[in-house]
């Protein structure tokens, strides 16, 4: 596992992507003569810049111009930057940014804290396997099924209330999903349920390339329980968290299917995340301008925080 | 002590993670139209085959099914065929300035579907392919190449320039290089990869619900959404027994190639 994640040292660098390999560094001079055209072997590459680019890459720059147009799906209007000042005042865009906020934060809270403590507790465990196999489970089935089944626990007469009445806390019970911010935070907890598994499954790979000299050497000098793992599990996870991490913020800016299926958004836009306004603006509401300026807002976002985040990271995550 | 209080900690969360699943399960066995309005904890009869039946073929979960099963595989070996021949451009033929075509397929990858929505849907309404399947396996394989492309990009780069160069002297051609060495010694990233773009096609909502309307192109998420939304028609234990079957596929994707699917994981985290 160590061999594996040294020998792949220059891919944790994102900036920097090895732009040749040493094959083609060694053979860079007669290259020319032995491999054919340069320009030739982008016919390689041309399926796949043919897809990317006509579905992805062109369709991202029509929605980027796209915004800057009153587009109700049949007539459309230059109006330069005023979806985005209507976007800015818009009320909704506050509860909507809150709520995506708190998907960012209730991700990196719940399911990467979860899964690095499920991660270490069930390391050299017996049957941790077997208890690590049950919280991946989840992360197999897709989000549209989480949700129907959450939304079968969550309703008033759903089983999470049928379980506080019948503890003696019915007092606790509530309409999870019908008021804010409950509802986002059941949403949260939903996720939770079904994305820890993936975490628990990186960082017990993580846990596996530690390398077993250290925690013996630390072992012998009496280092255990809490500071073993606030000395020696942590700082050697850091590569892997970084990963884990950048996952989570990504995944949850652009979390969907379990937040339309679930509430779609609801009661009145109150659990909606920009995700879902870009969504309902475009296509329910058939303002496509606007749902494109919403677009790019989240992509800028998306984009920004990864990049801030990784920028940060990487270098550190080499040793 | 700390052992003790260690076996505790994951022995609830097992817990926590098994009840939903235990829900899901006892509840799908209720009679379609013996549900009382709130979960049952423990079987009420056994009426599971009806259920997955009136799901299967009434709510039109069958049809969908068939057709994501189409999408996911189709498009999952073409975005991995592609991709990997992009990478073995990338990576092992003199292609000028590889980082930028690298960073053009990926950046697929970085932007929120949202962005690619609109436009998409303008693009399909006037070349006729909205609410087809045609046009929904041309996005959906667009939208597996650039994730695919990463991962076997990564494993590509640790593989010894040797072996190509010793090929190029003997002769082979671009193409045999590719189909009678990358392509066999790779065969474990290319089906990592495979898994991986399966399931994300598989489990697409998004896409589905904007470029299709119709239910013989509707993909299977799809189906289930609109199932649930219809939740006062059919019932609690037809849309549960809706979501075993769609989450099905995946699950014996996921059990049968987990040490496939461990070592893709392990592509993407290093």
């Amino acid at each position: 596992m160590s061999e594996t994640l040294s020998a792949a040292g220059p891919i944790r660098v994102k900036r920097r992507i090895p732009t040749r390999t040493p094959g083609q560094a060694s053979g860079a001079a007669t290259a020319r003569g032995r491999l054919g055209s340069p320009a030739g072997s982008l016919v390689w590459a041309a399926p796949a810049l043919a897809f990317v680019g006509v579905l992805l890459v062109y369709p991202f720059f029509r929605s980027v111009y796209g915004s800057l147009f009153e587009d109700n799906g049949f007539t459309s209007e230059f109006i330069g930057l005023d979806n985005y000042v209507r976007l800015a005042e818009d009320p909704i865009l506050g509860r909507s940014l809150i709520n995506t906020v708190m998907w960012v934060a209730g991700t990196l809270l719940l399911p990467v804290v979860a899964g690095l403590l499920i991660a270490v507790a069930t390391h050299r465990m017996r049957l941790g396997n077997l208890a690590q196999l049950v919280i991946v489970l989840p992360y197999a089935i897709s989000g549209a099924s989480t949700a129907v089944l959450w939304k079968f626990m969550l309703t008033s007469d759903g089983a999470v209330n049928q379980v506080l009445g019948a503890v003696g806390l019915g007092s606790l019970a509530q309409p999870w999903l019908l008021e804010w911010p409950q509802n986002t935070v059941s949403l949260i907890v939903a996720g939770t349920w079904q994305a820890t598994g993936i975490n628990v499954v990186l960082f017990t790979i993580g846990l596996r390339a530690i390398p077993r000299d250290i925690v013996e050497a630390a072992h012998l000098d009496g280092v255990s329980g809490w500071s073993m793992f606030r000395h020696i599990t942590l700082p050697q996870l850091r590569a892997m968290t970084v990963v884990v991490v950048g996952m989570a913020i990504v995944n949850s800016l652009k979390a969907f299917d379990l937040i339309w299926v679930l509430t779609q958004g609801g009661p009145s836009r109150s659990s909606e995340t920009l995700a879902l306004t870009m969504y309902r603006e475009a296509f329910r509401l058939f303002h496509v301008g606007y749902g494109s300026a919403v677009a790019l807002v989240l992509s800028v976002i998306v984009v920004a925080a990864s990049w801030l985040y990784l920028r940060r990271q990487m270098p550190g995550a080499r040793d | 002590m700390g052992r003790a209080l260690r076996n505790m900690f994951v022995a609830g969360c097992v817990l926590l993670w098994l009840i939903p699943l235990y829900l899901l399960i006892v509840n799908a066995l209720t009679p379609a139209g013996g549900y009382t309005g709130t979960p049952d904890w423990a079987p009420r009869g056994f009426a599971i085959l009806d259920n997955l039946s009136i799901a299967w073929s009434e709510a039109g979960i069958g049809q969908s099914f068939l057709v994501s099963l189409l999408y996911s595989v189709v498009c999952g070996s073409v975005a991995v065929l592609v991709a990997a021949m992009a990478a073995f451009a990338v990576v092992v033929l003199p292609v000028p300035r590889p980082a930028f075509w690298f960073w053009l397929i990926y950046s697929g990858t970085l932007f929120p579907l949202q962005m690619f929505l609109a436009p998409l849907f303008g693009l399909y309404a006037d070349a006729n392919l909205y609410d087809t399947r045609l046009g929904l396996m041309l996005v959906y394989a667009a939208w597996a190449v650039p994730f695919a492309f990463f991962l076997i990009r990564n494993q590509m780069t640790t593989m010894p320039p040797e072996v190509t160069e010793a090929a190029m002297l003997d002769g082979a051609s671009f193409r045999r290089i590719f189909w009678r060495i990358h392509v066999p010694l790779m065969s474990s990233g290319l089906g990592a990869a495979f898994i991986f773009q399966f399931t994300a096609v598989w489990n697409d909502l998004l896409l589905g619900i904007t470029l299709s309307r119709s239910p013989e192109v509707q993909p299977v998420m799809a189906a289930l959404t609109t199932l649930n939304s219809a939740y006062g028609s059919s019932g609690p234990p037809v849309i549960l027994a809706g979501a075993l079957i769609v989450s099905v596929p995946t699950l014996l994707v996921f059990l049968l190639f987990r040490g496939l699917f461990l070592r893709g994981v392990t592509a993407i985290a290093r």
